[in-house]
């Protein structure tokens, strides 16, 4: 067979089974990750011994890069706790508007089907109020 | 012919990236030609050694106006954005980034990363004097025609078996990295479906460094649920022992949605693997008309079959073979090395 006719006698041969894989047999998003997790992690807190070096003959170079950081832990505690608070803090942010989105959705969900029709004096076509 | 000193700028540079390999063979090259200049970067693993230096060494005072500045753009780096404020002329050779959209379900990061990298490209490409890519596809990204491919050198991959693989149950390969845009989850359905049609004892082998361990472990389940003892996935080969995964495999089967380029292609028509391949991106420019090309439409079934042909139909395995041989030529190394040469000295003052 020529390359040019492969494809065809592919799709003709496709064309010819009923033997498809049963659906839902593929990769799914991985976990994402919950609100629980994140507030764990906002609180950052690196573990020491991930310092290391991964050059050739490296610990007596992971040696001083953890007399460094032992060095200047007051700095790296600052900066720990500048960037904890500013994760906190969005997060929160999130949470609050997650907690919102699903008020909100709650609330239209039991709210009955409003008629067709221009929206009532005052409103606008976003329902926001003018 | 004018002797020039470039200096190659790099988002990131470590052992086993692409992009690193790919400045390195153009230093070799630069070098060759009687050129100057260095390589830097702005992130590098330093596995890497001295062959690349950091990105601030570029200011120390040994550059001179008239020198051309190379930059391989491939992931978003912010502190590149310096480079473009400097004087000399500059080439941007962009490697393509995989657009946001296949990673925010599994690596939020690399999607963020992404996301970026694509936003700041358009801004490079304007920035600099000639911008091109590794694929015409790459290239129009950036609204250019100007392409720079990948130097591709099958001399380092070892010699191709003269003759197909040994009777046998059949080896199916894909090599690309364990991520949501190169659709492994695919590939295994694809196999799946063919092996129980045609080849009971058929193997499927990914090679590609995953994206993360989750993403690994997804890819994994799968395949023990789909095809239980018949997937293997592994990473981290040597070069001899991806060598003799090409000269076992019988087929190669690529259903990735985005590829910029997709090297992988021309290693199986150096080792005269028939090729299946989504036509997507730069994959039918790089294959021309030496794989069999699936259209959108086509699902994993249709794949199979062609899986099926490429394997068992020895007369289309041999018109592969041979197209692909000229691929690999049309490739070749020297009219890569003159392309690039043309574009750095067309930049000369």
């Amino acid at each position: 067979m020529k390359p040019e006719q492969a494809l065809a006698a592919a799709r003709a041969a496709a064309a010819q089974r009923d033997d498809a894989l049963a659906p839902g047999m593929s990769i799914q998003p991985t976990k994402r990750v919950s609100i629980e997790q994140l507030m764990e992690w906002a609180n950052i807190e690196p573990d020491p011994d991930l310092m290391r070096s991964t050059r050739k003959l490296g610990a007596p170079i992971t040696w001083v890069k953890r007399q460094l950081v032992h060095v200047m832990r007051q700095y790296l505690r600052e900066l720990q706790s500048q960037q904890t608070r500013f994760n906190l803090n969005v997060l929160i942010r999130l949470a609050e508007l997650e907690d919102r989105v699903v008020r909100l959705e709650e609330r239209a969900a039991a709210r009955p089907e409003a008629p067709a029709g221009p929206p009532p004096a005052g409103e606008s076509p976003h329902g926001e109020r003018a | 012919m004018s002797v020039l000193n470039v200096h190659q700028i790099l988002s990131g540079a470590g052992p086993y990236d692409a992009v690193t390999t790919q400045a390195l063979a153009f230093r070799d090259l630069f070098k060759r030609w009687g050129w100057g200049g260095r390589d830097v970067a702005a992130e590098i693993d330093p596995r890497i050694g001295d062959r690349i230096a950091p990105l601030r060494t570029l200011w120390a005072g040994a550059t001179r106006p008239d020198d051309v500045l190379l930059v391989h753009y491939s992931a978003y780096a912010p502190k590149l954005r310096a480079v473009l404020e400097l004087p000399q002329r500059k080439l941007l050779i962009s490697h393509n980034i995989t657009p946001a959209r296949w990673f925010w379900d599994h690596d939020p990061q690399a999607a963020v990363v992404c996301a970026l990298g694509r936003k700041q490209l358009p801004e490079f490409a304007a920035a600099v004097d000639v911008a091109a890519g590794v694929s015409l596809y790459n290239a129009r990204e950036l609204g250019s025609e100007t392409v720079i491919p990948i130097l591709f050198d099958p001399a380092g991959l070892g010699a191709p078996q003269a003759q197909d693989p040994q009777a046998g149950p059949p080896t199916i390969l894909f090599v690309g990295r364990l991520a949501p845009h190169k659709r492994q989850d695919a590939i295994i359905r694809a196999f799946e479906l063919y092996r129980r049609r045609h080849a009971p004892g058929a193997r499927l082998v990914l090679v590609g460094a995953p994206i993360n361990w989750a993403y690994d472990a997804a890819m994994r389940e799968l395949a023990d649920e789909l095809s239980p003892g018949h997937v293997t996935i592994e990473s981290g080969l040597t070069r001899e022992q991806l060598a003799a995964r090409w000269r076992s495999a019988h087929a190669f089967v690529c259903l990735s949605e985005h590829e910029g380029f997709c090297i992988p292609l021309l290693e199986a028509f150096h080792f005269g693997v028939p090729v299946i391949a989504r036509a997507i991106g730069g994959v039918p420019e790089v294959a021309g008309d030496a794989a069999l090309l699936l259209a959108a439409q086509d699902d994993e079934s249709v794949a199979a079959e062609l899986l099926e042909l490429a394997v068992a139909d020895g007369e289309l395995r041999a018109a592969l073979r041979e197209r692909g041989a000229a691929r690999v030529a049309a490739y070749a190394p020297e009219p890569t090395a003159r392309t690039l040469r043309g574009a750095l000295e067309s930049l000369a003052w």
